[in-house]
C-alpha cells in the first residue's frame, strides 16, 4: 500500500467548555488555553517540543507548514498560536487555531488507525482533567458547525500519477464525492496537483462514529490505490520502454541538474516515486518521501542557513537532491 | 462583477442553490465554483446561510436578532461568518441551527466518543433513573400527587442544557 499511500493523518477539533471560540476570545483567554493544555499534558512520557508562533522566524514557520506539523491557518493567529510537537513528529497539538485545539496524529504509509490512536491518546489525557464543549445531540462543539460531532478529519496522502496522466481524476473525484469524501491536490493551486499528490479526507463529522469515518476513508483509499495500480500495469504493458524512459529521464535530471525550480522538481519527483514504487529506479520510497519535504522552499532555505534569492535557491535545491540520490 | 465568494476574481458563472425549496443565486469565479463542486462543507454552509438570510429578510424584516447571552454573538454575525462565538451559542441559536446542521452534515445526532462521565455525574444519572421509575409507578397507581412531587424533583436535578435539548 505504501507504494501509493504516502501518509495518514487524523485530527480532532476540540474546544474548552468555558472559553469563547476564536471570534470572541481575548488574548488572556488564548493564553489560558495554552497554559492549561501544557499543564494537563506535562506528565506525557515522551519528549515534546513547545513552539509558540510569536517571534518565530517566518521561514521557520513555513518549514513547519511544509512538514505538515502546523496548519497554514495557525500562522494567521501567530500572536497567540502555539504548537506542541512530539519529537518523533507523530503527534502535534495546535493551540488557538480555528478551534482551541487541533490534535493531530500522523503515520507514514496507510495506517489511519495508528494515527487515530495517537490523537485519541492526547484527547484522553486532556479529558481526564479538563472539560471540552460537548452537546448530547451535536457532540464536540466547534467554532464552525461543519466540524461538530466527532470533530474528526481522517486523511490520507495518495500518489496517483497514472490516474492523473490517463485523465481518470474526474471519475476518482466522483467516487469520493458519492461517499461524502473529498479529494484535493496537496501542493500547487487550482486544478493542477503538483507531484500528482492528493489528499483524500472525510467531509461529514457528525452522526458517524470515529471508526466508521476512518474505515470509509481507508476503504476508499484502498480502492483508489487499486485503480492506480491497474493503470500502472496498463501503461507498462502498452509500451514498457516508453514507460521506463519517462522514469529514467526524470531520474537523470534530478541527479544531474544544477538548478532545479520547485515546480519542475515536483513533476520529476512524481516519476522518481513511481520508479521507486515499481523497483525500477535505484532509490527507496523512504528517500523519495524524505526528499519531498526536504526540497520544499522553506526547507531548502533553512538548510542553506543564509537567505538565498530564487536562482541560488534552485541551485542549492539541486545540490540537496543530488546528495540525497547519488 | 467580482466573485461573491472570494471578492478577488472576476465572476464567470452563476450558481443556483436550492435549500428547502428556496433558491438563491450567486456569481462566482471558476476557482470558487470548484470548491462548491468538490463538496466543500464550509462552502455549502455559506450557501445555506446566505439563502436562509435572504429568506428571512423577504418574509419578516422585523425579525429581531438572537443574541448569545454568554459571548454576545448575534445570529446575524454567524450568518455572515459561519463561525459561532462560544459553546453557549449552540444553545442560544439551537432552533435556527438545527436545520442548518442537519442540512450540512446530513445527520442530526452525534455518534462516537464522549467525554468521560465523572463519579458525581454517574451518581446523578442513577438517582434520576430511580426517580423516573418511581414516578412511573406512582402514575400507574394513580397517585398523581406523589407523581407530581417526583416530577418536580426530577426537573430540579436536570441541568439546564439537557432540559432545553
Amino acid at each position: 500500500m505504501s507504494e501509493i499511500v504516502v501518509s495518514s493523518r487524523v485530527r480532532l477539533a476540540r474546544n474548552y467548555e468555558d472559553l469563547p471560540f476564536r471570534n470572541k476570545i481575548t488574548k488572556e483567554q488564548s493564553e489560558e488555553c495554552v497554559r492549561r493544555t501544557l499543564e494537563a499534558l506535562r506528565p506525557l512520557p515522551q519528549p515534546y517540543t513547545f513552539l509558540p508562533l510569536k517571534g518565530m522566524e517566518a521561514n521557520e514557520k513555513k518549514a513547519l507548514v511544509e512538514a505538515h506539523l502546523i496548519s497554514p491557518d495557525l500562522m494567521e493567529h501567530e500572536e497567540t498560536a502555539a504548537a506542541l510537537i512530539r519529537d518523533d513528529e507523530k503527534i502535534s497539538v495546535l493551540m488557538n487555531e480555528e478551534d482551541h485545539l487541533r490534535i493531530q496524529g500522523f503515520t507514514l504509509g496507510e495506517n489511519l488507525n495508528d494515527a487515530a490512536e495517537c490523537a485519541f491518546s492526547i484527547d484522553d489525557a486532556l479529558q481526564e482533567q479538563l472539560s471540552f464543549a460537548f452537546d448530547p445531540q451535536w457532540g464536540y462543539l466547534t467554532a464552525c458547525p461543519t466540524n461538530a460531532g466527532t470533530g474528526l478529519r481522517a486523511s490520507v496522502m495518495l500518489h496517483l500519477p497514472m490516474l492523473t496522466a490517463q485523465k481518470q481524476m474526474g471519475k476518482v473525484n466522483q467516487i469520493a464525492a458519492k461517499l461524502g469524501l473529498t479529494l484535493r491536490g496537496i501542493y500547487g493551486e487550482g486544478s493542477e496537483a503538483q507531484g500528482n499528490l492528493y489528499q483524500l479526507s472525510n467531509q461529514v463529522t457528525l452522526g458517524k462514529t470515529e471508526k466508521e469515518i476512518i474505515d470509509a476513508v481507508a476503504a476508499t483509499a484502498r480502492q483508489m490505490a487499486e485503480m492506480e495500480r491497474i493503470y500502472r500495469h496498463k501503461a507498462e504493458d502498452k509500451d514498457a520502454v516508453a514507460f521506463e524512459d519517462q522514469l529514467f529521464r526524470s531520474y537523470g535530471l534530478l541527479t544531474n541538474a544544477r538548478r532545479m525550480p520547485i515546480k519542475e522538481f515536483m513533476a520529476h519527483w512524481s516519476n522518481l516515486r513511481l520508479g521507486a514504487a515499481l523497483g525500477k529506479l535505484p532509490v527507496s520510497l523512504k528517500t523519495c518521501d524524505a526528499l519531498l519535504t526536504a526540497a520544499q522552499p522553506a526547507h531548502v532555505q533553512k538548510a542553506a542557513g543564509t537567505a538565498l534569492n530564487d536562482k541560488d535557491l534552485d541551485a542549492y535545491r539541486s545540490e540537496l537532491i543530488r546528495n540525497a540520490l547519488v | 462583477m467580482l466573485c461573491e465568494e472570494c471578492g478577488k476574481n472576476q465572476a464567470e458563472v452563476l450558481m443556483t442553490t436550492v435549500v428547502n425549496g428556496q433558491s438563491a443565486t450567486r456569481h462566482l469565479c471558476r476557482e470558487c465554483l470548484k470548491k462548491y463542486q468538490a463538496g466543500d462543507l464550509q462552502a455549502l454552509l455559506a450557501a445555506i446561510l446566505s439563502t436562509m438570510a435572504g429568506k428571512l429578510q423577504e418574509t419578516d424584516e422585523e425579525t429581531p436578532d438572537i443574541i448569545c447571552p454568554k459571548c454576545g454573538e448575534t445570529y446575524a454575525e454567524f450568518q455572515k461568518t459561519g463561525m459561532l462565538g462560544c459553546a453557549e451559542c449552540y444553545q442560544a441559536f439551537r432552533k435556527e441551527l438545527a436545520p442548518v446542521i442537519t442540512r450540512v452534515q446530513g445527520r442530526s445526532q452525534h455518534a462516537g466518543r464522549r467525554p468521560p462521565v465523572s463519579e458525581e455525574e454517574q451518581a446523578r444519572q442513577t438517582k434520576m433513573e430511580e426517580l423516573r421509575s418511581l414516578m412511573e409507578a406512582a402514575v400507574a397507581e394513580e397517585n398523581f400527587e406523589e407523581a407530581a412531587r417526583l416530577r418536580d424533583e426530577l426537573r430540579a436535578m436536570t441541568p439546564a442544557r439537557e432540559a432545553k435539548a
